[in-house]
């Protein structure tokens, strides 16, 4: 059984979904619906902030309250955005290929990706899934949340699997601010990843460079030079959606 | 000529220093030959850089094999192309291939001619180390899906007591034969594994580089 109303309501959020922006007859006509009926439901929809009102046309589009409810499209829209310009600032100045994930699925799914600027024939990753256990990127983005507690695979023989002495990785991460890859996910490549935060405070994604162990590391340890460019390109992304961040 | 062992009225054949050093010369000239070959399939499904790093990685070897005297031991060889390839920059293959001719190298100290039982065995170590640093079981896109079946060739070509040159072309074979067998997988460890679906129908390079050295390995001893 489907109540008419929520599913008319559904439509509606359809029809705006792409960033479209709707009057009431345009979209009486879409649906096939009386702009009465039209009417009633975006004046709920309006309430609950699932969609706005434009003050100067009185079309219709996708509300805030939308954006809220996980993180959609907009908002990874919204943080490539944010995060392109400093991207390619870091790849710059770090002089190693740079990635920006979000969480989905149970993956660090990559949602932008700037070569090595070295001329060399690279792979785009945009599209990618890592795996959040044994990669900068994704402990960046659970350290805050934490990992589900199973038996994570082995990747290589640096992948760290239990789940205890992740957690106890985690909490590193979330101490010091940013994320630490050495050989777990690729056998030979290495990252350092830090956490993008959003006007909520909570994390969004995350932004990190990637490359070989030799460049990266000293003595198993990240480059102190490197560590910081990664986390003032996360701050700064971090403040462009808003985030209050201390220091 | 090639060198035989003479037990009671069976002569078995055995590998020297030489053949070895012939072997790894003929990886460096077909790494270098077919470096673009490499490259090509790296950049479908990695970092685009398969071929120069093994070129480099095997031009190495030769250049550190120069200055290793004459009388050096089947073992020296080894291990001294492994230390080469393991100080290789760039991708995890090098490396890889480098701790497994050092595993394979420290198992045949001591030995002036390598029999095929002892040989296969080692190169069964060498494989372990990979499988062990790689964590890469077969089915998972990685040089291990052609390095374990030509292993597993020369294992069975030993027990059954074959010649080389027949033990190197199956394990050759076998190698080709995996390596092809890589297309259709979905990669599971490496670079590639991010990928997902569109690592479909793409030959893992490293599979393909494997098999390059087991050709190498055939030629090498045609030509001893």
């Amino acid at each position: 059984m489907s109540i008419q109303s929520v599913q008319r309501a559904v439509a509606i959020l359809r029809c705006l979904s792409g960033s479209r922006r709707l009057g009431v007859s345009e979209l009486s006509e879409q649906l096939e619906l009386a702009k009465g009926t039209v009417h009633g439901l975006l004046a709920t929809l309006r309430d609950e902030g699932f969609v706005e009102q434009d003050a100067d046309t009185g079309k219709y589009q996708l509300g805030h309250a939308l954006l809220q409810l996980g993180t959609s499209y907009l908002d990874v829209n919204e943080l490539r955005q944010r995060a392109l310009a400093r991207a390619d600032w870091l790849a710059q100045k770090s002089q190693c290929s740079v990635r920006v994930a979000v969480l989905r699925g149970g993956n660090a799914l990559i949602i932008h990706h700037v070569f090595r600027p070295d001329n060399s024939l690279q792979i785009l990753e945009v599209g990618s899934n890592l795996p959040l256990h044994a990669t900068a990127l994704g402990k960046a983005l659970v350290a805050q949340a934490g990992l589900e507690p199973r038996v994570w695979p082995r990747l290589t023989k640096n992948t760290q699997t239990d789940p205890a002495k992740l957690q106890t990785e985690l909490q590193l991460t979330r101490e010091q601010g940013w994320a630490l890859e050495a050989e777990e996910a690729v056998l030979t490549e290495a990252g350092v990843a830090a956490p993008i935060f959003d006007r909520k405070q909570e994390v969004i994604g995350s932004i990190g460079i990637s490359g070989a162990v030799r460049e990266l590391l000293i003595d198993d340890a990240p480059k102190a030079e490197l560590v910081q460019l990664v986390l003032e390109a996360a701050r700064h992304i971090s403040r462009e959606l808003g985030a209050r961040l201390m220091g | 000529m090639h060198a035989r062992i003479t037990m009671g009225n069976v002569t078995m054949q055995t590998l020297k220093a030489s053949d070895l050093r012939r072997w790894m010369m003929l990886c460096a000239a077909a790494m270098t030959e077919r470096h673009e070959y490499l490259t090509q399939l790296d950049a479908a499904i990695g970092d685009a850089d398969h071929g120069a790093n093994m070129m480099r990685g095997f031009q190495s070897i030769e250049t550190r094999l120069e200055t290793l005297p004459a009388t050096a031991l089947p073992s020296e060889v080894l291990l001294t192309a492994g230390t080469a390839l393991m100080g290789s920059v760039g991708g995890a293959s090098g490396p890889l291939w480098g701790v497994a001719l050092r595993r394979a190298g420290k198992v045949l100290e001591g030995l002036d001619e390598v029999t095929l039982e002892a040989f296969a065995g080692a190169l069964r170590l060498g494989l372990e180390a990979v499988t062990e640093l790689g964590a890469a079981e077969l089915g998972e896109k990685t040089m291990v899906d052609a390095l374990g079946p030509a292993v597993r060739a020369l294992l069975e070509a030993a027990a059954r007591g074959q010649g080389l040159s027949e033990a190197f072309m199956t394990a050759h074979q076998a190698a080709e034969e995996g390596a092809r067998n890589t297309a259709p997988m979905v990669a599971r460890k490496g670079r590639a594994s991010y990928l997902g679906d569109r690592a479909i129908g793409h030959q893992d390079p490293g599979a393909v580089s494997t098999v390059f050295i087991f050709a190498a390995l055939e030629r090498a001893w045609m030509a001893a």
